[in-house]
C-alpha cells in the first residue's frame, strides 16, 4: 500500500525556470525515503510540492490514496520539519507540540495523552514549559519533530532538519529520528544533500539532479550499483573514466588507464566506467597482469584508518585510491589492481 | 570614581533629558498648576478646586470627553484594522509592491489641515461627490455630508491620516516573522484567520500596541479635523479648550480640560495596551 504517489510532477516557476521535470515516485507506508542531491537540484521544491506550498504545473500527488494536488497545505495529511525548525517563538515547548492537535480540534484528553507521550519520546519532559529560545539546537529540533508527530500525519516531511546542528549532534539526532520513525511506523520523506546521512537513514534514496530523478534505489543499490556517472560521483567518492569499447572480442575495454577487463557486460547507453577508491588492491612487483595499473603518487593525505592517494597513470586524470596507512609516499611508484567485478558501467557525465 | 561615572552618564543624557524635563515637564507643570488656580491670567492666583468642580460639572465637558474618547478609539482601532491586511500583503516584495507601499504611506506627508480641506472639496454641498452623484442622475439634489452628526467625516480623516503610520509599524513587525513559521502554522492546519490570531497577532503585539497608542493620543487631541469637518453639535476636548479661552478667557478651566485630555490619553493608552494583550492572548486559544 502506498502512502504517497507522485506521477509526472513538473514545476515551472513564474520566471520560466523548470525546477521539477516529470517526477514519478511511489512511497510505501512506513518507508523512509530520502531525496538526495546537490543544492538547486529541486529536492526542497519537490518536498514543498508534497506539503502543498508549491502548486505543481503538471502531474498529480496522492497521499493515502487521495488526490491532494490542488489541496492547500492545511488540508493535507502531512507534517513538516523545517530546516530552521520554525518553532513558534511565543509558545512554550508544550504549546508548540499541542498547536496542531488543538488546531485540528482533537479532544482535550487525547491531546494531553499525545503531548505527554511525545514529550517522553523526545526526552523533553523537563523543558515543557520553556520557550524555544531557551533550548539548544538539538532540543529545538526534537520539539519540531514532536510537533510534526503530534498531528499523527500519514507522511512526515523533513527539510534538511539537521543542517543547523554540529557534526556530533547531527549523528545523534539522525539516529533518534530513524529510531522514532521505526517505532511509530510513520512514512518519512527526508531531504538532504549529505550523502552519508542519506545512506545511514534511508530505506530508499532518490538521487536528484537538475529537477530530474537520476536513480531510485536502496542505499546499497545507489552506492554499489550506480546507474549514472553523476550518482557514482555524488554518492561517495568514485573514479570515473570514459570508455571506448573494442570490437576484438577479448572482453577488454579501452580506457585512459589502458585496457581493462570487466565482469559486467556494458549496456548500449553506457559511456563511462567507475570504481571506488577502496576497490583498488595494491600489487607488489610487475604490472604484467590483467587490470594492474602502474603510476606515480602525486598527492597523499593521511585519513586515520587509511591513506588517500592521488595517482598519476596513463593519460587519465589523477585516480583516487584508499590504501592502508603504510601506502607509498608522494613521488614513489605504485602498482594496483582493479578487480573486474568492481568496475561498473554508467551512463552520462559526472557532476 | 562611581560618582564621576554617574555624572558622566547624566551629562550624556542631558540633551535628551533636558528637552523632556524642561520643555515638556514645564508645560505639564504649568497646565496642572493652572488647573488648580495658579498662573491665573485674569485674576488672583491661589490654590483652588473650583475650576475642576465647574468643568467636571458641565454637560458640555462630559459630551466633549465622550466624543474625544469615541473618535480616538474608533480611529485607532480602524487604522490598525485596515493596516493589518495591507501589512501582511506587503510583507514580502512583489512587482509593484514598493510603489503601492509608497502611495499608501503618502498621507503621512500631507498636513492634517490640508487633508481636511481636500476632504471638504470632495464632500461639501457643491463638492466633487455631490456633483458626480447629480451628474450621473443618482440624486436630484446635493446631500449634506459635511459636518455630519455621526462624525464619520472626522473618523474617515483620522483613519486616512493615521493608517499609514500603523502600516509603517506593522509592516516592519510582520516582515520580521519568518516565512517558515507561517508555513509551519499552515502545515499544522491553521487557515488564514487562525494564522493571524495564533501567530501573526501575538508576534506583532508590541507594534500593534504602539500604533494603537500613538493614534489614540493624536486623535483624542484632534482640533484641525474637528473644526473643519466635524459635527457642529458637539466639540472635541481640544476644541472645547480653545472655546473656553477664546470666548470667555477662562484659562484655568481650559487648563482643567487640557489636564483631563492628558489623563484621557494616558489612561486610554494603558487600557488599550492591556486590552490588546488580553484580546490577543484570548485569540490564541
Amino acid at each position: 500500500m502506498y502512502a504517497l504517489r507522485i506521477a509526472d510532477l513538473t514545476k515551472v516557476f513564474d520566471d520560466g525556470f523548470e525546477a521539477l521535470s516529470d517526477i514519478t515516485l511511489d512511497v510505501s507506508v512506513g518507508e523512509f525515503v530520502t531525496l538526495l542531491g546537490p543544492s538547486g537540484c529541486g529536492k526542497t521544491t519537490l518536498l514543498k510540492a508534497i506539503a502543498g506550498f508549491h502548486a505543481p504545473t503538471r502531474g498529480t500527488i496522492e497521499i493515502g490514496g487521495v488526490d491532494v494536488t490542488a489541496a492547500p497545505p492545511e488540508r493535507r495529511d502531512t507534517a513538516m520539519c523545517f530546516q530552521s525548525y520554525a518553532l513558534f517563538p511565543h509558545l512554550t515547548v508544550a504549546q508548540n507540540i499541542d498547536f496542531g492537535p488543538r488546531q485540528n480540534r482533537v479532544g482535550r484528553e487525547e491531546r494531553g495523552q499525545r503531548l505527554a507521550s511525545l514529550l517522553r519520546q523526545v526526552d523533553l519532559e523537563a523543558h515543557a514549559a520553556k520557550l524555544p529560545n531557551r533550548l539548544s539546537g538539538g532540543q529545538q529540533q526534537r520539539v519540531a519533530l514532536a510537533r510534526a508527530l503530534a498531528l499523527r500525519p500519514s507522511v512526515v516531511l523533513f527539510d534538511e532538519p539537521l543542517s543547523n546542528l554540529d557534526a556530533k549532534l547531527r549523528q545523534q539526532v539522525r539516529h533518534e529520528i530513524r529510531s522514532l520513525q521505526r517505532d511509530l511506523g510513520f512514512t518519512a520523506i527526508y531531504v538532504t544533500h549529505d550523502q552519508s546521512e542519506a545512506l545511514a537513514m534511508s530505506d530508499r534514496i532518490v538521487v536528484m539532479r537538475a529537477g530530474r530523478v537520476d536513480q531510485i534505489g536502496t542505499p546499497e543499490d545507489v552506492y554499489a550499483r550506480p546507474e549514472t556517472a553523476f550518482v557514482a560521483d555524488f554518492i561517495g567518492a568514485a573514479n570515473i573514466l570514459p570508455v571506448e569499447r573494442r570490437a576484438n572480442g577479448d572482453g577488454r575495454i579501452a580506457t585512459p588507464l589502458g585496457p581493462l577487463l570487466t565482469a559486467e557486460t556494458p549496456s548500449a547507453d553506457a559511456t563511462h566506467i567507475c570504481w571506488r577508491p577502496q576497490d583498488a588492491a595494491p600489487v607488489n612487483g610487475s604490472a604484467a597482469a590483467d587490470n594492474v595499473i602502474e603510476g606515480e603518487v602525486a598527492a597523499r593525505a593521511f585519513q586515520g584508518a587509511y591513506a588517500e592517494l592521488l595517482v598519476r597513470a596513463g593519460s587519465a586524470p589523477d585516480q583516487r585510491l584508499h590504501l592502508p596507512p603504510d601506502a607509498p609516499q608522494v613521488g614513489e611508484r605504485i602498482a594496483f589492481r582493479l578487480p573486474p567485478d568492481k568496475l561498473r558501467f554508467v551512463r552520462g557525465d559526472a557532476a | 570614581m562611581r560618582l564621576r561615572r554617574t555624572l558622566f552618564i547624566l551629562a550624556l543624557l542631558m540633551p535628551g533629558l533636558g528637552v523632556i524635563l524642561l520643555m515638556i515637564g514645564s508645560v505639564f507643570y504649568i497646565a496642572v498648576a493652572q488647573s488648580f488656580g495658579y498662573y491665573n491670567l485674569a485674576g488672583e492666583s491661589a490654590f483652588s478646586l473650583e475650576h475642576w468642580r465647574e468643568v467636571l460639572g458641565s454637560r458640555q465637558f462630559g459630551r466633549a470627553f465622550r466624543y474625544s474618547l469615541y473618535i480616538a478609539t474608533v480611529s485607532a482601532l480602524g487604522s490598525v484594522a485596515l493596516a493589518y491586511p495591507l501589512a501582511i500583503w506587503l510583507r514580502r516584495p512583489f512587482p509593484g509592491s514598493l510603489t503601492i507601499g509608497a502611495v499608501l504611506k503618502a498621507p503621512l506627508f500631507v498636513p492634517g489641515l490640508v487633508a481636511a480641506f481636500l476632504f471638504l472639496n470632495v464632500i461639501s454641498w457643491h463638492g466633487i461627490l455631490n456633483q458626480a452623484l447629480m451628474g450621473l442622475g443618482i440624486t436630484d439634489a446635493p446631500i449634506r455630508m459635511q459636518n455630519d452628526r455621526g462624525a464619520w467625516g472626522v473618523v474617515f480623516l483620522q483613519i486616512w491620516k493615521n493608517m499609514p503610520l500603523a502600516l509603517l509599524l506593522l509592516t516592519g513587525a510582520t516582515q520580521s516573522i519568518s516565512d517558515e513559521v507561517l508555513d509551519a502554522a499552515r502545515d499544522m492546519g491553521a487557515g488564514a484567520f487562525a494564522r493571524f490570531r495564533k501567530v501573526i497577532a501575538p508576534l506583532t503585539v508590541p507594534a500593534m500596541q504602539a500604533a494603537l497608542i500613538i493614534i489614540f493620543i493624536g486623535a483624542a487631541g484632534d482640533f484641525a479635523f474637528q473644526v473643519t469637518a466635524g459635527p457642529t453639535n458637539v466639540q472635541s476636548m481640544a476644541q472645547y479648550m480653545v472655546f473656553l479661552t477664546d470666548s470667555f478667557g477662562r484659562w484655568n478651566q481650559a487648563a482643567v480640560v487640557g489636564v483631563s485630555l492628558m489623563g484621557l490619553a494616558l489612561v486610554g493608552s494603558v487600557v488599550l495596551a492591556v486590552l490588546t494583550r488580553v484580546v490577543v492572548k484570548g485569540g490564541q486559544r
